[in-house]
């Protein structure tokens, strides 16, 4: 446990050095916010601006999308591809050697660096946010709270999704085209261009019940009071389950692949 | 002497190394202002090199080599001075100066990485424009010399280091420059591959009278090649001139080697002075001596009262222990 | 940087750099066939849902879904296309750091067409087979008459755009001389440029207008000559002649762009003692 801790006060710190980029990163997500939220306010206004619709009013998902661009970082999104490519160069053979468990490695490397990207990229970029448009306050502190429960329940659902998507390294031999269809797929069904509930019905019903709804769609819905706290945490909690044990089956898979071509 | 083929008048850079700053507030401020000190690599340097001869340019590392190099080749714009190469002021003419100059620096190569050697001077011919008998010609030539053909279809990212750096000097060479600039051009190469390199660049000298500027840790290199050597030391130049000349300049301390007939007693006795023993293996004893206190044939005669003396020589300093004392030197003189 | 007859000969041989390593690449069908595919398929997400949001919604500013389509198109094809022109250019970075930029410095051919094709891939061509897509289904069912003449101008505004694309590209490699971790600013510049240039101006802010039509002209490449294929009426209020600006404002921000860039040169420090 204490290698753990280790590792991601490492991580964590080794995430805050890089100071110059942080800046940049964070401009560049408040201009992306700033486009998105007024593209959202322009279709509300066809709308006539106070209605709700799909049970999201103008002001909710203008929040959405400022919680959306300082998550953005928090929960890497689109990916990371440090284990493929540690597959690919063989390294793998070694690092699995060594005495510490490969996933909670990477896991706890990953939580660290979370931690400081939220402080360092999600913090300061929602503060843009709030001053530049009308944001919604949580409701109490518990939702405040639990939030951030959720936020942490998000980086680890996040985390095996990513892990699973650079195992694919085993068995395919170019990443990118992976890369980029994880890229795409996270970007529609976590929510993170629209609420899930502004997705036509078929997809909305499927989207709601996948994992990648709890990177992103779950702390939102905690945040505005969308379901109720034990709901969201309940749905993330159910699929960290899942996922680890999948995640973990998966990886056994890929070892034994290496096994028998010899790495 | 003929016209200098490469001149520099005054030739100085000077960089601002900026100071790094602690903390999220100290990148902003770095953003704006421009805290630092300013530093100068290349410091009031000055040569003249006529066409045709082969220049060793040598300092410590962090000297301003390279700075210099980079200079004469149009890749930095200097602070101040003048530099002419082949007629053209580098940094403003590059396009013309390329056609003049072959450049090989030694830790990187001008070749594409996933392209076979061929094709990678291919290319090169249609951006010299070489016409495609000359090419044809010259390809031979070094294909020849260099010994390319075992690995002219090799992707260059395969080849080995010294197989790589043949590869180099024949694309540097391929359009015809009158001047070569080599930077560290054996580096990392075995002693094989080390001797052929210099074997070719003598011969290229002498048969086509390319004018070379190499720079070099490798001081087997200058031995083998130059007559003359520039030393560069903090940015200033420390020597300029013939390497005989240098050596004559450092070689006050000499060695003088002494086979006698019997094991001569030397610990006890006292020497004479302006004379050191250096070390002693049975009757084989080496004294160093000061050239301007003591000439060897004193010291011989002096030494005779220890014993017969049976043969004897006297050792010239090695190049290594005189740039050594040069830089001791530079370093005593800025002190 | 020098004369024409200079850059077109430069021209050739960055073609037949180009070829050389393209044919290289095709070696690999499959992963380059999936890379194309997987670029296609980010972006086709993006329509699904601006898709859906036309769905819950009225229109956009005024704009129909066909419309907003068709401008999609239109900022995706020049992207895609000042992408893949400057896929080199965004390797300056990497060939500074590692000291390789040198070289383009002794080679009588100018440094910026050898950072070109420093890299040369098709990956951008899933995406600018989408924009193609999206820009014939817009023109297909926006209500709007196609003349010879707007079709022609179309062909200007997209080089045009294209043009301005490498130029933001290359502004990132002019930022990498003096530093390399702040360069990641411009992705506000480059993509959120393409991807504000899909949406109606008029939506955005003041602020945000002016920076993408005075300072950055993404606004004069896509949304007003849009206003002229579309036949539709200019809510800021600009002169008549606003909707033909593009290729101007182009070459006046390219000319900005290459000064900044021959200075850039002069000031290169070369890593190494």
């Amino acid at each position: 446990m204490r290698l753990y801790l280790e590792l991601a006060r490492r991580a964590f710190q080794q995430t805050l050095t890089y100071r110059g980029a942080a800046l940049a990163g964070i401009f560049t997500n408040g201009i992306f916010g700033i486009m998105i939220a007024s593209v959202f306010l322009a279709f509300y206004q066809s709308h006539g601006s106070g209605d709700a619709v799909q049970g999201w009013t103008r002001d909710q998902t203008i929040t959405l999308v400022w919680i959306n661009q300082s998550l953005l970082m928090t929960v890497y999104l689109w990916g990371w591809w440090e284990v493929t490519r540690n597959i690919q160069s063989g390294a793998i053979v070694t690092e699995l050697l060594k005495p510490y468990d490969y996933f909670t490695y990477w896991l706890s490397r990953d939580f660290g660096r979370a931690l400081a990207h939220f402080l360092v990229r999600g913090v300061p970029t929602f503060l843009i946010g709030a001053i530049v448009f009308d944001i919604l306050a949580p409701e109490s502190w518990l939702r405040a709270a639990s939030f951030l429960l959720s936020v942490a329940m998000a980086v680890i659902v996040s985390f095996c999704l990513r892990f699973m998507a650079n195992l694919a390294g085993f068995w395919v031999l170019d990443y990118r085209g992976i890369a980029a269809m994880f890229a795409a797929i996270m970007n529609v069904l976590s929510g993170m261009l629209a609420p899930l509930a502004f997705l036509p019905d078929p997809l909305r019903i499927v989207a709601n019940a996948l994992p990648f709804r709890a990177v992103i769609m779950t702390p939102n819905e905690v945040y505005l009071g969308q379901v109720p706290i034990w709901e969201g945490l309940g749905f993330q909690m159910l699929w960290i389950v899942i996922l680890i044990v999948s995640a973990r089956l998966l990886m056994a898979t890929g070892e034994r692949r290496l096994v028998v071509q010899g790495g | 002497m003929t016209e200098p083929i490469i001149s520099a008048r005054g030739l100085t850079k000077t960089f601002w190394r900026r100071s790094q700053r602690k903390g999220m507030l100290g990148a902003m401020r770095g953003l704006v202002d421009r805290g630092g000190t300013e530093v100068t690599a290349v410091d009031d340097v000055s040569f003249d090199i006529p066409a045709g001869e082969i220049v060793g340019y040598i300092g410590p590392n962090g000297a301003g080599k390279s700075t210099t190099i980079k200079m004469l080749t149009g890749i930095l714009v200097p602070s101040s001075g003048e530099v002419s190469v082949a007629g053209h002021t580098p940094w403003e003419e590059r396009r013309q100066l390329a056609q003049k100059i072959g450049v090989v620096f030694g830790q990187r190569t001008q070749l594409w990485w996933d392209l076979p050697l061929s094709e990678s001077l291919e290319l090169l011919r249609f951006m010299y424009k070489v016409p495609e008998r000359r090419f044809k010609h010259n390809l031979a030539e070094a294909t020849d010399l260099l010994d390319l053909a075992p690995f002219l279809e090799t992707p260059v990212r395969q080849l080995s280091l010294g197989q790589r750096m043949r590869g180099d000097l024949a694309a540097a060479l391929l359009h015809e420059p009158p001047i070569l600039y080599l930077d560290e051009p054996t580096i990392g190469l075995d002693l094989v591959a080390k001797t052929r390199i210099r074997e070719f660049l003598a011969e290229l000298n002498r048969s086509s009278g390319v004018t070379i500027l190499l720079t070099t840790h490798d001081l087997a290199d200058i031995e083998r090649l130059c007559k003359r050597i520039v030393v560069i030391d903090h940015g200033r130049i420390v020597h300029d001139g013939e390497l005989e000349r240098l050596k004559a300049r450092f070689s006050s301390k000499r060695q003088l080697t002494l086979d006698f007939d019997v094991v001569p007693d030397l610990a006890s006795a006292v020497l004479p002075t302006g004379t050191a023993l250096f070390d002693q293996e049975g009757p084989r004893v080496r004294i160093a001596f000061d050239r301007h206190e003591r000439s060897a044939p004193e010291v011989l005669s002096l030494m005779g009262r220890f014993g017969t003396i049976r043969d004897m020589s006297i050792d010239e300093p090695a190049i290594e222990d005189v740039i050594q004392e040069l830089y001791a030197e530079s370093a005593r003189a800025t002190a | 940087m020098g004369n024409i007859a200079d850059i077109r000969s430069d021209i050739g041989i960055a073609l037949r750099i180009a070829a050389l390593r393209l044919r290289g690449q095709m070696q690999y069908r499959s992963s380059f066939l999936m890379q194309i595919f997987g670029n296609f398929i980010v972006n086709f997400a993006e329509i699904i849902v601006l898709w859906s949001l036309f769905q819950n919604f009225e229109d956009l500013g005024g704009w129909t879904l066909e419309e907003v389509i068709f401008l999609h198109g239109l900022s995706m094809v020049m992207f895609s296309l000042g992408d893949t022109v400057a896929n080199g250019v965004q390797t300056v970075p990497e060939l500074i750091r590692d000291g390789n930029f040198d070289r383009t410095l002794v080679r009588p051919m100018s440094s910026y067409i050898q950072a070109m094709v420093n890299e040369v891939s098709l990956r951008h061509f899933g995406l600018l087979g989408q924009g193609l897509l999206l820009l014939g289904i817009g023109m297909a069912t926006v209500s709007t008459e196609w003349t010879v003449a707007k079709l022609l101008y179309m062909t200007v505004v997209i080089v045009s755009g294209l043009a301005l694309f490498a130029a933001l590209f290359t502004i990132e490699a002019i930022l990498s001389f003096w530093t390399v971790n702040s360069i990641e600013a411009v992705n506000a510049f480059t993509y959120g440029g393409s991807d504000l240039g899909q949406y109606p101006l008029h939506i955005f802010r003041q602020g945000m207008r002016f920076l993408f039509l005075w300072v950055i002209p993404v606004g004069f490449m896509t949304y007003y000559p849009s206003l002229y294929f579309l036949d539709k009426p200019d809510p800021l209020g600009l002169p008549a002649f606003a909707p033909f600006v593009a290729p101007v404002a182009a070459v006046i921000f390219c000319f900005v762009v290459g000064k900044g860039w021959t200075f850039a040169i002069r000031h290169y420090r070369s890593t190494g003692s």
